[in-house]
């Protein structure tokens, strides 16, 4: 599904240049449940970035599904994402003035699909991750866990060919942790390719792969046996 | 899309209200006062538009140009156009003649003026004005018919429908009875045409000496074939007027009228606002005061979307999620480019229905203040849909664009890992801050200029005028009551009035309108005629003005060459006459100190006529009898009782309103057919400057504005600052901090831009004032007060919005703004 070849992102201000991912290789599969593992500032975040193409390596080469993707312009870049990619971040990152349905059916709002099934998309993920009866509510109105339950409806209402989570879990208690894991690895069942960021070794568990990192490279990965 | 664009606009206006209501409010205000003072102007550039074929109708306009003095722009034009113009000139259809005046008539026993029109045969050919009753063919057929409007016909009779009734006008020997001709519809007030009742005038009235190329008592108006260019009538003109104007010598030189005065053709549609104002029938426009309201307009508008832009941007951190999410979505920057130009142009329309709104109703009391007859509609030629459409644009997209380029720029990896403070770009807050310089220039701005005009406004009527204002009562169209052996009769009724003291006569009085009279006078041995003003007198008119006299003696009764009587010129040049001369007439003829002019001869020409030695008898100080406005005239007093028309009285130590019924009471009884008309010198003066106060007044209400607006940008981005800078404050209290030091940190950054704006204001307002102040002969010197006063104020102001903010934040638990990030 993708491929990064000696991919590299640097960052420069006046004085200082920071390697954040340093000439990485990674190969993803389709099917798979990848977790990404290490300590703050190992580039974890840098190379979700670049995978979910919101940033632009400084080098190297990375190709999605069979295509290469460095190099294109942000408008490209947008294309190929909102077309491949569904995104769930740590802090759900919901929109606050649009209600839940209004705030799932906006990541179809700009594939200009039609409005009737905008709406009935909209219904169906709602109802599979179970958050069909908060419709109406505003983001301000939902606990945590079902906050971050809207954000997977968003992330899955494209129907994208990647999942990427960033720390799904980071900004929840333990019950609504392992209920949003339990979800992803139902989707994973199902067929979704998922790449998440996570701090937890009882989440990464969940995983199929486990991808070690620190200071910018990769230092390890590891199977799950199956 | 759209629909989720509107929904999302809508919710973010709704959940920050205050927000909201500053930057619309703002905007709908500034706009507000863009639509009115459009609507002024239109109004003003709508004069004679309305009249049928205006396109080709032009005034006869003369620029008359008498050596030594300056140039006179005058509406009317010599006597022989009328017959003449027509011939030299295939282009004209028609021309005709009007002479505008006052007549008599008797109402419920008192004597009361109408304006009276002149007019030769060809009016009705070149005025297609609507009648009510009768009509153009059958109007003026004849010397004993008239014209009236509606107004004028509802006044005497009561309706309208008065064809072939009788009407008396006149007064004394000119008294005769007019059969109605026709009856035309009221005149709209935009127009330059001042009619009550129109008689028709025949040449064989006019004496033959008033049919020459000197007379300037009539308006001529031209109607051009359809088709014709004015242009071209234009530059033949001067070579038309060499032609037909007949030359002549005056002392034993060539001469000829053609040399002094220049003819051209004016558009009808052009006379309100034109440069040619002497002889008007109706007050001119100020076009420059019309290009100041526009600009001051403009730049209230300009501040209300600096605010606009302003408040968006620095409401921005508070978007950058959403737009970041929506770019992780998909959303590409154009479509956010487009979301956020929707959500402004949002705003925009809302501003401007409020601003319509606003103006609707402020319409009455503009147009009250104005004294115009404006009205807002919306369709047709000048109506105000298209203005409003693209003020809305204008508003619209100035305001939206930055702001959207702008949201919609942030990178979306930043701000979804909650990295917050790197989506706030270095210049923005620098941008934000050059924004509320400008504004806050604009304001000190227009407050400076305001301090300046209103002090200058008090100063011109107060300024001392070098007679006494007060306890002076002026008595207008006394041509007759000042004449012969009644007036003696009168005069000594006038003084037994408890409390009159004195009573004098003059041609021109305090703040007339009417064309000044001027002699040219030469000292022995000068090379060249200086031109004098010359005021003829009675005796009693510097007594009683209470003009001092500076050297030599007042004019009276005791030395025969003192008073001008019945001489012919040519008696006067050899007897010769006694005059008084002001200071600047002094000094116009060369004398350092007033004694040193006493008792020299001066050779004048005496109504242009014969070369008169005149004898100073007598220098009093200088007078300004019009506005400030204009040099003080050098003047020559003569003592001509005969040539007078107005009464001064000066009283003391009684009540006015008594003085002036007595007056009114003693007037009956000596002029019972003409109308007492008598007002205070005060009242007269003041009148002067009621134009310039009713502009100063709209001056200092858009100053306001600006103010208000400014403040309006000033509070909100300080409250958006400092719940930007929660955090920080936290830890500067964490770490000791007073509130009162927060308080203080707020104020002084928040004070910089206001201070830095009086640096850009200070020098513009300057230089803008002091060319203001040139257009005055007697000015206010420009200090610093103002500049100081209006730099104060904007401080002030704003240290007042901001340490509101500053002290609600300040006094915060620091535990709340740190636990929060």
């Amino acid at each position: 599904m993708l491929h990064m070849r000696a991919l590299s992102r640097t960052y420069r201000t006046d004085t200082v240049e920071t390697t954040a991912l340093d000439a990485i290789d990674l190969d993803i599969m389709p099917g798979e449940f990848v977790a990404i593992m290490g300590p703050s500032g190992c580039g974890k975040s840098t190379l979700l970035n670049l995978m979910g193409m919101l940033d632009s390596p400084t080098s190297g080469s990375y190709v999605f599904d069979g295509k290469e993707v460095a190099g294109l312009s942000e408008s490209k870049l947008a294309d190929v994402r909102k077309a491949s990619i569904g995104f769930i971040f740590q802090s759900f990152n919901l929109v606050d003035e649009l209600s839940v349905r209004e705030n799932v059916e906006l990541a179809l709002l700009y594939h200009s699909v039609p409005a009737a099934e905008r709406r009935r998309r909209t219904e169906d993920v709602m109802d599979r991750v179970g958050i069909a009866h908060r419709a109406r509510h505003f983001p301000s109105q939902l606990s945590g866990g079902q906050q971050q339950r809207v954000a997977v409806a968003r992330a899955l209402v494209a129907e994208p060919k990647l999942i990427l989570a960033d720390e799904p879990t980071g900004n929840l208690d333990t019950n609504h942790g392992e209920e949003v894991m339990r979800m992803l690895q139902t989707l994973n069942a199902q067929g979704s390719t998922i790449v998440m960021v996570t701090h937890s070794p009882s989440h990464a568990d969940y995983a199929s792969r486990v991808v070690n990192m620190l200071d910018g490279r990769i230092l390890q990965e590891r199977r799950r046996a199956a | 899309m759209l629909g989720h664009y509107l929904l999302i606009a809508i919710r973010i206006l709704m959940r920050n209200r205050v927000y909201a209501a500053i930057n619309i409010g703002g905007l709908a205000l500034a706009l507000a006062g863009c639509v009115l003072i459009l609507g002024y102007i239109r109004y003003e550039q709508s004069y004679d538009g309305w009249l049928k074929d205006s396109g080709r109708l032009f005034q006869v306009q003369t620029t008359i140009r008498p050596p030594g003095q300056p140039d006179v722009r005058t509406q009317g034009s010599p006597f022989p156009v009328g017959e003449q113009l027509a011939a030299g000139f295939p282009q004209v259809e028609a021309v005709t003649s009007l002479s505008a005046g006052k007549t008599v008539t008797e109402r419920d026993g008192q004597p009361v003026f109408i304006d009276a029109t002149t007019v030769d045969g060809n009016f009705f050919k070149v005025f297609g004005l609507p009648f009510a009753y009768g009509s153009a063919a059958t109007a003026l057929p004849d010397t004993n018919s008239i014209v009236l409007t509606e107004k004028e016909a509802i006044r005497q009779f009561g309706t309208t429908d008065v064809l072939g009734r009788r009407f008396t006008l006149g007064a004394g020997p000119g008294k005769r009875d007019y059969k109605v001709s026709g009856v035309l519809r009221d005149l709209p007030r935009n127009t330059s045409l001042r009619i009550g009742v129109m008689y028709r005038g025949d040449i064989a009235d006019i004496p033959i000496e008033r049919r020459g190329w000197g007379n300037f008592d009539q308006i001529h108006y031209v109607k051009l074939r359809a088709g014709a260019d004015a242009a071209m009538v234009n530059a033949a003109l001067p070579g038309w007027e060499k032609r037909v104007v007949p030359t002549g010598t005056i002392d034993g030189k060539q001469f000829s009228m053609a040399d002094v005065f220049d003819l051209r053709l004016e558009p009808v549609t052009g006379v309100h606002l034109g440069k040619a104002q002497e002889a008007a029938l109706t007050p001119a426009g100020d076009p420059r005061a019309l290009v100041t309201f526009a600009v001051v307009a403009l730049l209230t508008l300009g501040m209300a979307v600096m605010n606009f832009v302003n408040l968006t941007t620095a409401r921005a951190l508070q978007r950058t999620r959403e737009v970041a999410l929506r770019k992780v979505l998909g959303a590409r920057r154009r479509e956010l480019i487009a979301q956020f130009m929707a959500e402004n142009v949002l705003i925009a329309a809302v501003a401007v229905l409020i601003a319509m709104a606003i103006a609707e109703l402020a319409i009455p009391w503009v147009a009250r203040a104005m004294g115009a007859d404006m009205q807002l509609h919306y369709l047709g030629k000048d109506g105000m849909l298209l203005p409003v459409l693209a003020l809305f644009a204008i508003t619209g997209l100035a305001g939206g664009l930055y702001p959207a380029l702008y949201l919609s720029r942030f990178k979306p990896a930043a701000v979804l890992n909650g990295n917050r403070g790197s989506t706030e770009t270095a210049g923005s807050g620098r941008l934000r801050m050059a924004l509320v310089v400008v504004q806050f220039a604009i304001a000190i701005g227009l407050v400076t200029s305001t301090a300046v005009i209103w002090s200058q406004t008090r100063f011109v009527e107060q300024v001392d005028p070098g007679f006494r204002r007060d306890g002076l009562i002026q008595i207008a169209n006394a041509w007759r009551y000042t004449q012969g052996g009644e007036y003696d009769a009168a005069r000594r009724a006038m003084l037994a009035i408890p409390g009159v003291t004195k009573v004098g006569r003059t041609g021109l009085g305090p703040g007339d309108s009417a064309p000044k009279m001027v002699w040219l006078a030469r000292t022995p041995g000068a090379s060249q005629y200086a031109s004098l003003t010359a005021y003829n007198i009675d005796a009693d008119f510097l007594p009683t003005m209470d003009v001092k006299l500076l050297a030599g003696r007042m004019l009276g009764d005791r030395q025969a060459a003192d008073r001008i009587a019945d001489e012919t010129p040519a008696q006067l040049a050899t007897r010769g006459i006694n005059v008084v001369v002001n200071r600047g007439a002094a000094t116009k003829l060369g004398y350092r100190a007033p004694q040193a002019a006493i008792g020299q001869v001066v050779d004048v020409w005496f109504n242009g006529a014969a070369k008169v030695p005149a004898t100073i008898a007598g220098v009093v100080e200088d007078t300004r009898f019009g506005t400030a406005r204009d040099a003080v005239d050098p003047i020559v007093y003569a003592y001509n009782p005969g040539l007078t028309n107005q009464v001064l009285v000066r009283y003391a130590a009684a009540r006015p309103g008594e003085v002036m019924a007595a007056l009114a009471k003693i007037w009956r009884r000596f002029e019972p057919e003409i109308p007492f008309e008598a007002r205070f010198t005060d009242d007269v003066v003041r009148e002067l400057y009621a134009a310039e106060r009713a502009r100063t007044i709209l001056f200092a209400s858009f100053s306001l504005l600006a103010i208000v607006i400014s403040c309006l940008g000033l509070y909100s981005l300080a409250a958006f600052a400092t719940e930007r800078r929660t955090k920080e404050i936290g830890i500067r209290k964490v770490l000791g901090a007073r509130s009162r030091d927060i308080v203080r940190l707020l104020v002084a950054q928040f004070s910089r831009p206001v201070l830095i704006a009086n640096l850009v204001a200070w020098p513009a307002a300057w230089w803008v004032m002091r060319d203001w102040l040139n257009g005055f002969d007697a000015r206010i010197a420009l200090t610093p007060t103002p500049f100081l006063i209006a730099g104060g104020l904007a401080l002030v102001i704003a240290v007042a919005t901001v340490a509101g903010q500053a002290i609600r934040v300040a006094r915060r638990n620091p535990i709340h703004a740190l636990r929060y990030e």
